[in-house]
């Protein structure tokens, strides 16, 4: 996975071009492992005091 | 330091979370936020249009939506509220122990806002920052009805820097906007996204989710 995006100048030297777009599905990927986590953690926390009653 | 600012609940007992103003901001930064967020990752998911000028032109929105809100929460809000400060740090060591089971007493009440609201808000504003000046940077590159390009401003070696900071701040900023749609879809959070569509909470939420001490209730005033 790319970590950056390469441009060539008008010289053929190597630029840097900005962030790789490689890394856009970890960003959504992070937000949804965390959704994820949240919930299982709320319904295992409720499950949790339900069975203690 | 967190001193509240004072309260007047309305004729029907409920308490004023958000005026007019705020709410108005919030949500023409919402659709701000969005119309950023499509204009520059649809055309990379494949979904091609012309996008640069509504991009630029939505961002000019956010950079004057910002800078009102920063002078309407120094002048008429308590800009401390929204502050993390020293108690916050022992708060969320109670609270985590709390999560994790460590500890039977639920943690202390927050003052207006609580902590993960506190931390959200901290994350968004470092993000949205970065966001906005490198934006601000990198429209010297494109015509617009106020000036004429320049790419040459700046070497091309931090043209690369000022794009590298710009992309990692946008695709931060979409994940935090994820996180921050769930919770506000959360059954146990809409108490806040009505206060945030209608601006009150009731009586009841205001004691069962804020200490008294930390957000005071002006009980002597019409909100």
């Amino acid at each position: 996975m790319e970590l950056f995006r390469i441009t060539h100048d008008a010289w053929g030297q190597e630029t840097l071009a900005g962030a790789s777009w490689d890394l856009l599905p970890w960003f959504v990927g992070a937000a949804a492992a965390f959704i994820v986590l949240h919930a299982s953690w709320l319904l295992v926390r409720r499950l949790g005091k339900g069975g203690s009653r | 330091m967190n001193r509240g600012t004072p309260v007047s609940p309305d004729d029907f007992g409920r308490v004023i979370r958000h005026r007019w103003p705020d709410r108005l901001y919030h949500w023409v930064m919402a659709i701000t936020v969005l119309t950023l967020l499509g204009t520059a990752f649809l055309p990379i998911i494949g979904v091609k249009f012309a996008w640069v000028e509504a991009h630029w032109i939505a961002g000019v929105v956010s950079i004057g939506l910002v800078l009102m809100h920063i002078v309407r929460v120094s002048i008429w809000l308590d800009i401390w509220s929204m502050m993390i400060g020293p108690r916050d740090v022992c708060d969320t060591w109670s609270a985590a122990r709390w999560a994790l089971g460590l500890r039977t007493d639920p943690p202390p009440l927050p003052g207006k806002y609580p902590l993960l609201q506190k931390f959200y808000h901290a994350a968004i504003v470092l993000t949205v920052v970065a966001l906005l000046v490198t934006g601000a940077m990198m429209m010297v590159r494109i015509d617009t009805p106020f000036w004429v390009r320049n790419p040459y401003w700046l070497s091309a070696e931090t043209w690369g820097i000022v794009y590298v900071v710009h992309d990692l701040a946008a695709m931060m900023v979409l994940a935090l906007v994820i996180v921050h749609i769930y919770f506000g879809l959360r059954p146990e959070k809409l108490w806040i996204t009505r206060s945030m569509i209608l601006g009150w909470i009731t009586r009841a939420d205001y004691a069962a989710h804020h200490d008294p001490a930390r957000w005071k209730l002006d009980t002597g005033e019409r909100g």
